[in-house]
């Protein structure tokens, strides 16, 4: 085969391999033959960004924040089951809840035009008398079930909720941000609406339901959006707010039951200390190999 | 090496999912891989799943001998994997055709690597060709790369159709890089002749894009390169052939951009008009994102076009610098390839480039260095079970255990069969040899 074509193959003793596939078997040289550039352009963990613990930590803080908050959330709701909450205290909890979320909200955003505020206003007010309007048929629900299974059906589902929940950002997005968000974080949300209706559905009155409701939707729908932006305007202020949560739902658990205390306090320390301490233990054994046969990512977003 | 004894002629089995009536790159080596090995007096027998009612043995150009087995197409052309469920047929036809080599093409096809199981379980000697690279990141991959290693893990020899795919193959399956030879794809260059009749004009010049429009064949980046290029060249004009998901894609960016008379879509190609399209082009521009080897620039530069195409995977490999123009996959650089190519247009002569394809691809060439790679097989030594075990075994804490399970299985289940149909009850078939005179039809210009 003819191999007379561009290069300095002509020298007479054996001509330098090149890797190229045309021009038949390259003389002197088998088709197994291996050179030393074999593997020349592989790439090994180019793209491993180095942990540092310290920061892992203090990321995974925000994970425990709202670990704590869906535990405040069923505190609140064991209090109420067992009538130790009446329902005019829940919605004095609402009402501030929703003032402190408000307020909270238009500090961090500075955004404070009039407009916004009526939006705001108006959509509350819908979404309110939705809800007191269908307290009466979330009251009788499920009252052909019994309240085992409900608790069991609402335990799992919260475990679901927590499962798939997006912790870096919030599912419900301030307004005027395009992203949607992902199926996973809908269905937590979802799932977590659900839980909320199912509690709700054992209550005794219709305040009860109206009130118990609207508390859960509030923390569910937009205690991540607070969060959220808590965490942007200030990460210190975040941490604050993260650890005086923390303490704050340790001590109420601790006043209901000794075995939940122990049981969260190791669950925090696992995410804050443990998976830290193992993500960073496992980053030595990430093997990832590059090289020219991957396939080309496009430098360009495909906007279909 | 290169010349084995006259009385070394092998008897190979090829076998792969992908034959035809199915066409694409892998069809299309097997084919001209078989008709060329005949030609060499080697006797070849092809084992593919059936196609539509195309089912038992068909005889194609050149006596080549296709049994297609009653299997049906699971997914995208493959069987469904049974692990055992081709044993008994795939024995019959090694003891029937009286086989010594078995060589299986292309990773992702169930039917190969079940094949080169039963093979390797009966003690024949195996040869896999690789014709595609794989990342190691998506789960499909690792997944895919756990499969291939355990096919390779007792393969006899290797081949894989460019440098690049060869350094892939050897990091996905653990083999000794020594074992894996280099034969690309070839073209035939007789059926890929440029235009002769119709003069040839640059007033207005012609790019050519034909391939499946699907994401890894980067339609993405035609979409963003075809409006630019129109827009800094009036005088060019494109055809697209071929379809797929990412045709929407193409329509809409020619709506938007009112290129509905500078961009002509074909829709599918059949492989015979491939040439009659490339012939009417100056340049042909390949975007694709990954690519092993790829066939169309071999057919497109036979054609006598200068081609621009997207430097992955192991096309840098296949023509040599000043018959294609490289560029990284990224939308302002193709453009500039693509005006660097135009630039170079004048100085093309198409003939040349045909002439120049015809010394550097031949797939007698091919099938010379297919040969080589079937003596050094055959002169492997034979090893049994419990040597090849432990090959197995050292794929994988779980894997290698699992794969001497499925490995001990198919021994017994073999066992099985030769107890209940004894090799000696399955009748031989005889051999025939064609007159000649028509395979030299067909390859006359490739020798």
């Amino acid at each position: 085969m003819d191999l007379g074509l561009g290069g300095s193959n002509s020298s007479p003793p054996r001509p330098k391999w090149r890797k190229v596939a045309y021009g038949g078997m390259q003389p002197g040289y088998n088709d197994n033959h291996t050179d030393e550039t074999f593997l020349e352009g592989m790439v090994m963990n180019a793209s491993v960004v180095k942990r540092d613990m310290l920061k892992v930590m203090l990321d995974s803080v925000s994970i425990s924040e709202y670990l704590c908050i869906v535990a405040l959330v069923v505190l609140v709701w064991t209090y109420t089951l067992s009538s130790s909450l009446d329902e005019n205290s829940l919605l004095l909890i609402d009402l501030s809840l929703l003032v402190s979320g408000f307020l909270i909200l238009l500090f961090t955003q500075e955004m404070l035009s009039l407009t916004l505020l009526l939006h705001y206003a108006l959509n509350i007010s819908f979404f309110i008398t939705g809800l007191y309007v269908l307290a009466p048929i979330y009251q009788t629900l499920t009252r052909s079930i019994s309240s085992d299974s409900i608790w069991a059906v609402t335990v799992s589902l919260l475990i679901l909720h927590l499962f798939l929940h997006d912790y870096s950002e919030s599912t419900v997005k301030a307004p005027g941000v395009l992203k949607n968000p992902a199926l996973t974080s809908c269905i937590s949300v979802n799932a977590s609406v659900v839980a909320s209706v199912f509690i709700a559905s054992r209550l005794p009155s219709r305040l009860h339901v109206f009130a118990i409701m609207l508390f859960s939707l509030q923390v569910f729908l937009f205690a991540p959006l607070v969060t959220y932006c808590i965490k942007k305007y200030s990460f210190c202020l975040h941490l604050c707010f993260s650890i005086s949560l923390m303490v704050l739902t340790l001590s109420f658990v601790y006043t209901l039951h000794r075995f939940l205390f122990v049981l969260l306090l190791s669950l925090l320390v696992f995410v804050n200390l443990v998976c830290p301490y193992w993500l960073i233990r496992i980053q030595e054994y990430k093997f990832e190999i590059n090289g020219p046969w991957d396939e080309a990512k496009l430098c360009f977003d495909i906007t279909d | 090496m290169g010349n084995d004894d006259p009385g070394g002629k092998h008897r190979i089995l090829m076998v792969s999912d992908f034959f035809y009536p199915n066409f694409g790159g892998v069809e299309n080596h097997i084919y001209y891989l078989s008709q060329c090995l005949l030609n060499l007096g080697h006797k070849v027998v092809v084992a593919t799943h059936a196609y539509g009612n195309r089912s038992g043995v068909r005889y194609m150009t050149g006596g080549l001998k296709v049994y297609y087995v009653p299997w049906r197409p699971f997914v995208m052309q493959n069987t469904f994997p049974t692990l055992y469920g081709l044993l008994p047929i795939i024995r019959t036809i090694l003891i029937r055709e009286r086989i010594t080599v078995v060589h299986g093409h292309q990773a992702f096809s169930t039917f190969c690597h079940e094949s080169l199981m039963h093979a390797r379980t009966m003690g024949y000697k195996v040869v896999f060709t690789d014709h595609s690279l794989y990342g190691f990141a998506d789960i499909g991959s690792i997944h895919m790369n756990k499969v291939l290693q355990f096919t390779l893990a007792d393969v006899t020899q290797a081949i894989c159709v460019s440098h690049t795919s060869k350094e892939n193959t050897v990091l996905r399956s653990g083999l000794p890089p020594e074992k894996v030879f280099v034969i690309p794809n070839a073209v035939d260059t007789s059926m890929f002749t440029p235009a002769v009749d119709r003069p040839r004009t640059l007033e207005e010049i012609v790019i050519v894009v034909i391939s499946r429009l699907v994401y890894r064949k980067g339609v993405d980046l035609l979409v963003e390169v075809i409006p630019e290029v129109c827009q800094l060249h009036p005088n060019v004009r494109f055809i697209v052939g071929g379809d797929g998901a990412k045709r929407v894609r193409l329509e809409e960016m020619r709506e938007k951009h009112s290129l509905q008379d500078r961009v002509e879509m074909l829709g599918a190609v059949p492989h015979a008009q491939v040439r009659s399209v490339l012939i009417s082009g100056h340049i042909f521009l390949n975007s694709s994102l990954t690519e092993a080897f790829c066939i169309a620039i071999l057919e497109a530069a036979s054609c006598g076009l200068l081609t621009v195409s997207t430097r992955v995977g192991g096309v840098p490999e296949v023509l040599p610098d000043d018959m294609v123009v490289l560029a990284e996959p990224d939308p302002s650089d193709m453009v500039y390839a693509i005006q660097k190519a135009i630039y170079m247009l004048p100085k093309i002569d198409p003939q040349d480039m045909h002439n120049r394809m015809r010394e550097l691809y031949d797939w007698n060439d091919v099938a010379k260095r297919t040969e080589i790679v079937y003596d050094r097989a055959l002169k492997c030594s034979n090893q049994n079970l419990l040597e090849r075990l432990s090959r197995y075994l050292v794929c994988g804490a779980w894997a290698g255990k699992l794969f001497c399970l499925v490995m001990i299985v198919g021994y017994l289940f073999w066992q099985l069969l030769e107890l209940w149909q004894p090799a000696d009850d399955i009748e031989e078939v005889l051999d025939f040899t064609l007159p000649h005179n028509h395979e030299d039809e067909i390859l006359e210009n490739a020798q």
